[in-house]
């Protein structure tokens, strides 16, 4: 442990020496106090913590992850070009021990620089909050400085996908002879299921039952947020629909009834309800539709029940955990670059895989269309390549990587107010450190060890 | 000889050549503005940092400028517009000559964002607002600072202003023009608008009203005053007035670079003007009600001749569009003689009533009414029928007496308000359309489904509004009381007390 140790405060001494962490912590602050001089927010105070969330936390990751990557790269790379890691190789520590504790300094350093940059930004919103007016600290405390857990309506996808099976085979025992396209007869009988769950036809009401009982004993007397989205099946000269939105069940719980609500299609809309759960915990909301064309609530994002789970502090700890575990890998890959390449190379190809990452759209794109083709809307149809059945299972496979680190949004969550859970930072130290870092680590630390270093030296 | 051919020669020939590029600099810099060969002109106006960045990252800009786009865009998707502010403001300020992505900006900010915002509560939409108000100021506070001769601009802010806020198509267009007439009348010392005291303000409060004008809306009292005599009388509470100030200024700036200008750029910003006069005559006019604390708008009847003008002069401009515009003109000609005669201008609505005839002798005057010609019927005839609408072809009793209540009940409130023109006319329109149901109806039925006789319902509508129960308000009462000639009300009895109750029994 000890060498770990030594190896691990070798790196901080380096860190200061070349005045990196300086000039690191001096960037961060300054990003986190003078970006919100230059940002302009929407007017609301809602709106100004929600950018200022996004564009400091934004910027502490985008500075700490290339400072980090750069660091990986040089502490490494450079130690092998000037010689300076023969002197520690041939002390009694072993090669493995050389890798890990300098990325325990990294990570160390980082540790250090993102408490003090993200505790600036949460001593910067505690300070702004409590400078607002009374309705708007209360609007930030219920809706953005809050973590808010989320309940929907139960998934009925088997149930879907069963009916949509026996109605399938109904229609083929009526038309044994039937020479149809099955897969595209069976999709449109899976979205007439779908419609029948969905679809909220003029004048009618449409019933939703949300299980709160993990969350009922968590929020006493807290009001719940009603978060909803439909599409609608004709445009209305205002651009909005009407309705009227009840929650509760008359006679069993007490009853809630919005006045009539004007509301957009195509977007969310969130608002607060009072949380007229039954015994068991369930919330029942219904909506009356009172225009004359049908409104469809999707059945995955059509509503979403949101309830205080925990406060802001810890939320916010949680998220910038999230990050840390970004940090972790990039350090790792830095590191492992610089086992086998020049500073120079090695920092070119970390920031390479680094790009590829963040521009991942185009891969998922390419997957999703199952082409690198494209769609061609001449033709109106996909475009096909023999490349295709190469490259797409390989862009598969590698979007499968990405999203291991990339499926996680601690930013979007931190800044709508969205719980970020202690399993979600479980899964993703899990996906993060241990699974893609370790790998990537390993590789790292088995060419390292097996690097003829004094072959390395610079000219 | 050597130093002479090897120093001074060249050094002489760079200061000609130097000094000749640089007096063909200015018409070369003409030439290329006149043709519309460039489009990286200097900024004018714009703040160090802005001009910096835009000179020094060049062709770049774009490619900055389609990223954060492309981010606005992604956001939008999502439903996340607490960044698109600051997005639309990079994006305008990397391209800040670009007219295209202004409109396309602020049009996004005003239309499509502000109606995915709900009501706070019921009446009230302070988010769109918000939303709609950043699409203006984007326009008028940045896209005409740097853009100033754009004719384009100019129509969409007025644009915004006519339709936007002006019309009803949005929910909460009521609540726009509430808080755009709140905004003004901290300009107009909320009295009525006085422009003499903003262009030559003298106390220190005219002062400082005149700098909010110029300062904060952009707007210039002298030329404002210009537009309200060419155009008005105008209600400058209301946002059709600031539509017709920022379409006739357009007009102006086209007139100082006419080369720059297409036809059909000044047609549209004609139109906006003449529809927005449409509007203003339609209602604009302020009329405060202290009892409800808000304001009821009523017809500018005032302005009737000037909407003609602008109508006749917008017909024989736009050639193409000439018969809607007459068909828009005929239309407007049929609503000023109803509401002159609906506010007993009489004269006036005889005057208008004859020119309407002599223009469009052939035209029906009433919807589907193929026999309406003017020369089929008078004045009186042509009013009641306008305000009986469909109850003449249905011949219903509790509709037409439902009218006649609703005209008596307006006729009321308009006196209570201290509009005595509208009050009487209100009142002459309820006499004539109770005499035309009564004249259709045959004299034996008459006891059968014939009306009520008109001082019944009168009375009747008289004391439904002064009772102190379900009556209207204190304050209203007092008013029509007062005009009417009754004297004050007596207060009822208390339905409830704050003594203590007495003892149900004794003990």
């Amino acid at each position: 442990m000890q060498p770990l140790l030594a190896i691990t405060w070798l790196t901080w001494k380096a860190a200061f020496r070349f005045r990196l962490f300086l000039v690191v912590a001096v960037l961060l602050l300054g990003s986190v106090v003078g970006l919100p001089l230059l940002i302009k927010d929407d007017g609301t105070a809602r709106g100004f913590t929600q950018i200022l969330l996004t564009y400091t936390l934004g910027t502490i990751s985008a500075l700490l992850g290339l400072s980090t990557l750069w660091l990986a790269c040089g502490t490494l790379a450079r130690d092998i070009e000037e010689c300076t890691v023969q002197v520690v190789a041939i002390k009694p520590i072993a090669r493995w021990q050389i890798w890990l504790g300098k990325w325990l300094g990294i990570m160390s350093l980082n540790a250090a620089l993102l408490t003090l940059s993200g505790g600036s930004v949460y001593g910067l919103l505690q300070w702004r909050a409590t400078r607002l007016p009374a309705d708007q600290q209360t609007i930030l405390r219920n809706e953005v400085l809050v973590s808010r857990g989320s309940a929907k309506p139960p998934d009925v996808d088997k149930e879907i996908q069963a009916e949509t099976d026996r109605l399938l085979r109904d229609r083929l025992q009526k038309n044994p002879d039937t020479r149809a396209n099955i897969p595209e007869a069976r999709k449109q009988i899976l979205e007439q299921v779908k419609a029948e769950l969905q679809v909220v036809p003029p004048g009618y009401m449409h019933i939703w039952e949300v299980n709160l009982g993990m969350a009922k004993p968590l929020a006493p007397g807290q009001p719940v947020y009603l978060r909803v989205k439909f599409n609608a099946a004709d445009k209305s000269p205002s651009g909005t629909f009407e309705g009227r939105w009840r929650v509760g069940v008359p006679r069993k719980t007490p009853l809630w009834q919005s006045e009539v609500m004007s509301l957009a299609p195509d977007t969310f809309h969130e608002f607060e309800v009072p949380p007229n759960c039954d015994e068991k915990g369930v919330l029942t909301v219904s909506f009356l539709n009172a225009n004359d064309t049908a409104l469809l609530f999707p059945l995955e994002d059509g509503l979403e029940v949101l309830y205080r789970q925990g406060g802001f502090g810890l939320n916010f700890v949680r998220g910038l955990g999230i990050i840390f575990c970004w940090m972790a890998l990039l350090a790792t890959l830095g590191l492992a670059s610089a086992s086998l390449l020049s500073f120079p190379v090695a920092a070119f190809f970390s920031l390479g895989v680094l790009t590829l990452a963040l521009a991942s759209g185009t891969i998922s794109n390419a997957v999703s269309e199952g082409t690198l083709m494209g769609f061609n809307s001449e033709t109106s149809r996909m475009g096909h390549s023999v490349i295709d059945v190469v490259a797409i299972p390989v862009f598969r496979a590698v979007l499968e990587v990405i999203n291991l680190a990339k499926n996680f949004s601690p930013i979007d969550s931190l800044s709508t107010g969205r719980s970020v859970s202690w399993g979600e930072l479980g899964q993703a130290f899990g996906q993060i450190v241990v699974l893609l870092g370790g790998s990537v680590g390993l590789i790292g630390i088995i060419i390292f060890s097996r690097r003829e270093l004094a072959t390395a030296q610079l000219q | 000889m050597s130093v002479i051919l090897n120093r001074i020669l060249p050094l002489s020939l760079i200061g000609a050549l130097l000094a000749g590029a640089g007096l063909v600099q200015k018409s070369l810099n003409r030439d290329r503005d006149e043709l519309g060969l460039t489009r990286v002109q200097p900024l004018e106006n714009a703040p160090p940092v802005l001009a910096f960045t835009t000179v020094a990252l060049g062709g770049f800009r774009g490619l900055i400028s389609n990223a954060l786009w492309m981010r606005a865009s992604d956001l939008q998707d999502e439903d996340k517009f607490f960044e698109m502010a600051q997005l639309a403001d990079w994006i305008t300020k990397l391209e800040p000559h670009f007219v295209q992505v202004w409109l396309v900006q602020a049009w996004n900010m005003a239309y499509n964002i502000s109606v995915k915002f709900k009501e706070s509560s019921p009446g009230q939409f302070p988010d769109r607002w918000r939303w709609v108000k950043a699409g203006i100021e984007l326009l008028r506070d940045d896209g005409l600072r740097y853009n100033p001769n754009e004719t384009l601009i100019y129509r969409e802010l007025a644009w915004f202003f006519q339709h936007k806020l002006g019309q009803n198509l949005d929910d909460a267009s009521m609540y726009y023009k509430q808080q755009w007439s709140y905004e003004m009348a901290k300009v107009f010392a909320k009295k009525k608008p006085n422009l003499e005291e903003l262009i030559h303000p003298r106390t220190a409060d005219e002062q400082e009203r005149a700098r909010l004008l110029r300062e904060t809306y952009k707007m210039d009292p002298q030329f404002m005053k210009e537009v309200d005599e060419r155009y008005g009388p105008l209600e400058w509470r209301l946002p059709e007035a600031h539509a017709i100030y920022w379409a006739a200024l357009g007009l102006e700036k086209a007139k100082e670079n006419p080369t720059k200008i297409k036809e059909d750029d000044l047609i549209t910003l004609r139109r906006v003007i003449y529809q927005s006069m449409l509007l203003s005559f339609q209602r604009g006019r302020l009329v405060t009600n202290p009892f409800a604390q808000a304001f009821e708008f009523g017809p500018n009847l005032e302005m009737i001749p000037k909407v003609n003008y602008a109508y006749e002069q917008a017909a024989r401009e736009d050639e193409k569009n000439r018969d809607h515009i007459l068909r828009a003109h005929r239309n407007f000609l049929r609503d000023a003689v109803y509401f002159l005669y609906e506010y007993n201008r009489l004269a006036d609505a005889a005057e208008w009533y004859k020119y309407l005839s002599t223009q469009y002798p052939d035209k029906m005057l009433l919807d589907g009414k193929t026999n309406s010609l003017p020369a089929n019927l008078t004045l009186d005839q042509y009013a009641v029928a306008r305000v009986q609408g469909d109850v003449s072809d249905s011949g219903g009793h509790d509709r037409t007496e439902g009218i006649v209540e609703g005209l008596l009940v307006n006729s009321y409130r308009s006196m209570a308000l201290g509009e005595d023109g509208p009050a009487a006319g209100f009142r002459l329109l309820a006499q004539n359309v109770w005499s035309a149901y009564q004249s259709r109806m045959p004299t034996e039925r008459l006891s059968a489904i014939g009306l009520r006789p008109f001082d019944e319902i009168d009375q009747e509508v008289r004391k439904r509004m002064l009772d102190q129960r379900e009556g209207e308000p204190p304050e209203v009462r007092a008013a029509l009381r007062a005009k009417l000639g009754e004297p004050p009300e007596v207060s009822a009895p208390p339905t409830t007390t704050n003594a203590p109750p007495e003892k149900a029994s004794s003990p």
